[in-house]
């Protein structure tokens, strides 16, 4: 599903992020674990195509997307991926339910007329059935990534990237938002590439990949 | 959900900075709204009543002068014409109807008119702006028709009596006709020209109220009158005088013809009234509505860059929303389109408000106009000019939006996600 070959992007003077090989099967589930700054949220950026590497091969599901245009690469990336961050990113004028609906408006993969019932059945799914109207200021931390969760996935996505998605959270929380996350993933068959740096998040899925050593300072 | 409903969102989220450039719009084009329809209104009508006679003639003086006295009791009559000419003119091969006026005195600042009976029965088109609404036309000296402001502003009806005072304008210690009052025989139906605020009599009681009978007695009555007597003795207290004449052609093609003719073989003066208002427009008020529409561009400028300043602002506060939209697939495209929807928004409710509230300035000046004119003028009408005008505006507000959106556009999704 995911394959990175000779990947390289300069960071800055001196500062080269390196990865050799990866490579993630599809549905299959993997964490990239590291400490800060080891080049983990950098790799998931170029898996994504947000960043363009400076070498090297970036391919998903088949596509080989270093070579995509910018246009192209909006619409591929619309089409097979699903996005959840740290800090959530929903966007606040809108409720829950727009919220997840701009999640298809934006891929345009979804046709128009079942795009409310999707995400309505979506939000059910992540049990925010009763918060289809509210706007994320009124939500907690837990229901605002649980309908990150349900936007990343409302467009059946062939592949979730997650940064740090219970780092904002408390244990407890952060627990049953990986759970909830982990099972969706699996109930799809989607492949999930989840950046953290807590080995105790990362040690419950299925495969680890060390990030430790993807950033370089080259010597002049 | 379309591209114009995340626009609308983003715009109510800040309703309040919202709803000051909105407004700060309205303020100018509330502005150019009004200037632009009081002054097409004002000409139109103005026009309209100048079209129902083809020359108005009197004494030599200003034609501009003649025609605001005549056709819209505004300004002092240029003096008195000969009556004989009148009787001349009126029979030349091409005059339809020929109408002699005569003016001097006023009642509570409202102009006494005498002319001809046969005026009153004048129609132009389906117009018939002497049309009675109660009693009479005058038939005797001394009688009088009144207009309808007139009646609505002093209370007379039919069967009132009043004094006329002489002069025309209405100031303490004016002379008045006392031993010769007016009955009032019938009110006039509200036509919504100058003729609401005139009182119409025959010839005869204006010749009678200034009939002095000899040329001393007419020295002793500018003796009598001195200063207060506002008004110059080109009245028509001498029966062989008439202040001026409304005339009616066969064709309006023949104005400038018998305008030249009556100029050069005549002791009088001849007027085109619809091409003195046009002067009138193009020269005098055409500088003060220029000045006054500079003032109201100036005004959209600045709220253009109210508009560009508040969406910049916005932009660099959302930055994290529109990298997150782009990773969601948005193209930049969208991005550019969306934010350009909110200046669009912003400058079509702030055209809605200005064109709101400049009707309302409108219908305010309007209300003024009709106590002041007679003239009743629409205060929502949306000429050619105001169309332009909004246009102009809708433009600049998109104008304003293009340097936001291309910031919008140039959105990089990874710093953008990882800085904020």
């Amino acid at each position: 599903m995911v394959t990175m070959e000779g990947v390289r992007r300069t960071l800055g003077p001196g500062v080269v992020f390196q990865c050799d090989a990866f490579h993630a099967a599809p549905g299959e589930r993997v964490a990239l674990w590291g400490p800060s700054g080891c080049g983990k949220s950098t790799m998931l950026n170029l898996v994504s195509g947000l960043l363009r590497p400076h070498g090297g091969v970036v391919r998903v599901d088949g596509v080989d997307i270093t070579g995509l245009s910018g246009s192209r690469l909006d619409a591929f990336r619309g089409e097979r991926y699903g996005f959840i961050f740290q800090t959530f990113n929903l966007l606040s004028p809108f409720t829950s339910l727009q919220n997840v609906v701009l999640g298809m408006r934006f891929a345009d993969v979804v046709p128009e007329k079942e795009w409310k019932t999707r995400a309505t059945a979506m939000l059910e799914r992540v049990r925010l059935g009763h918060r289809l109207h509210s706007r994320p200021g009124t939500l907690s931390v837990g229901e605002r990534q649980r309908v990150a969760i349900a936007r990343a996935l409302v467009n059946r996505p062939k592949l979730i990237v997650a940064d740090e998605p219970t780092g904002s959270l408390d244990p407890k929380t952060a627990e049953s938002v990986m759970a909830l996350l982990l099972e969706l993933c699996a109930e799809e068959g989607v492949t999930l590439l989840l950046v953290t740096h807590d080995r105790a998040v990362a040690e419950r899925l299925p495969r680890m990949h060390d990030c430790t050593d993807l950033v370089k300072e080259t010597v002049s | 959900m379309s591209l114009w409903h995340v626009a609308w969102n983003y715009l109510w989220n800040r309703k309040l900075t919202t709803a000051m450039t909105i407004i700060s719009v309205a303020l100018g084009v509330a502005l150019i709204s009004a200037v632009l329809t009081l002054r097409e209104q004002t000409q139109k009508r103005f026009e309209e009543e100048g079209q129902a006679f083809d020359l108005v003639i009197g004494a030599k003086g200003n034609p501009l002068q003649l025609v605001l006295s005549t056709v819209y009791f505004l300004d002092a009559p240029t003096g008195n014409m000969s009556r004989a000419d009148f009787e001349e003119i009126a029979k030349l091969e091409d005059v339809e109807a020929a109408f002699p006026l005569g003016m001097g005195d006023t009642f509570k600042g409202y102009r006494i008119v005498g002319t001809d009976r046969a005026l009153m029965d004048f129609a132009w088109g389906d117009r018939r702006p002497y049309e009675l609404e109660e009693g009479r036309y005058f038939e005797e000296a001394r009688e009088a028709v009144i207009g309808a402001a007139v009646a609505r502003d002093t209370g007379l009806r039919v069967g009132s009596s009043f004094i006329s005072t002489h002069g025309f304008v209405d100031m303490p210690g004016a002379h008045q006709h006392e031993d010769k009052p007016y009955t009032v025989v019938g009110v006039m139906r509200r036509s919504g020209t100058p003729n609401d605020r005139a009182i119409f009599c025959n010839m005869e009681s204006v010749w009678d109220a200034h009939d002095h009978g000899d040329a001393e007695e007419e020295a002793e009555h500018e003796h009598e009158h001195g200063e207060e007597c506002n008004h110059d003795h080109g009245h028509g207290g001498v029966r062989a005088d008439i202040t001026a004449a409304l005339v009616k052609l066969a064709s309006p093609a023949l104005r400038f013809e018998y305008k030249d003719k009556i100029n050069r073989q005549y002791n009088a003066m001849a007027a085109i009234p619809v091409n003195e208002i046009q002067k009138l427009y193009e020269q005098l008020l055409g500088t003060a509505k220029a000045v006054l529409l500079a003032i109201g561009y100036l005004v959209v400028v600045i709220s253009s860059m109210s508009i560009l300043i508040g969406l910049y602002m916005s932009i660099l506060q959302r930055r994290r929303d529109l990298a997150v939209m782009r990773a969601l697939g948005a193209t930049r495209g969208e991005i550019f389109g969306a934010v350009l929807i909110e200046a669009f928004w912003v400058t079509v409710l702030g055209i809605g408000v200005g064109w709101l509230l400049g009707a309302v300035v409108c219908y305010g000046l309007g209300v003024y106009l009709v106590a002041k004119l007679g003239f009743h003028v629409s205060a929502v009408a949306l000429g050619p000019d105001l169309v332009t005008a909004y246009s102009a505006v809708l433009l600049m507000g998109l104008v304003a939006g293009i340097l936001p959106a291309w910031q919008a556009y140039r959105t990089d999704i990874a710093r953008d996600l990882a800085e904020l």
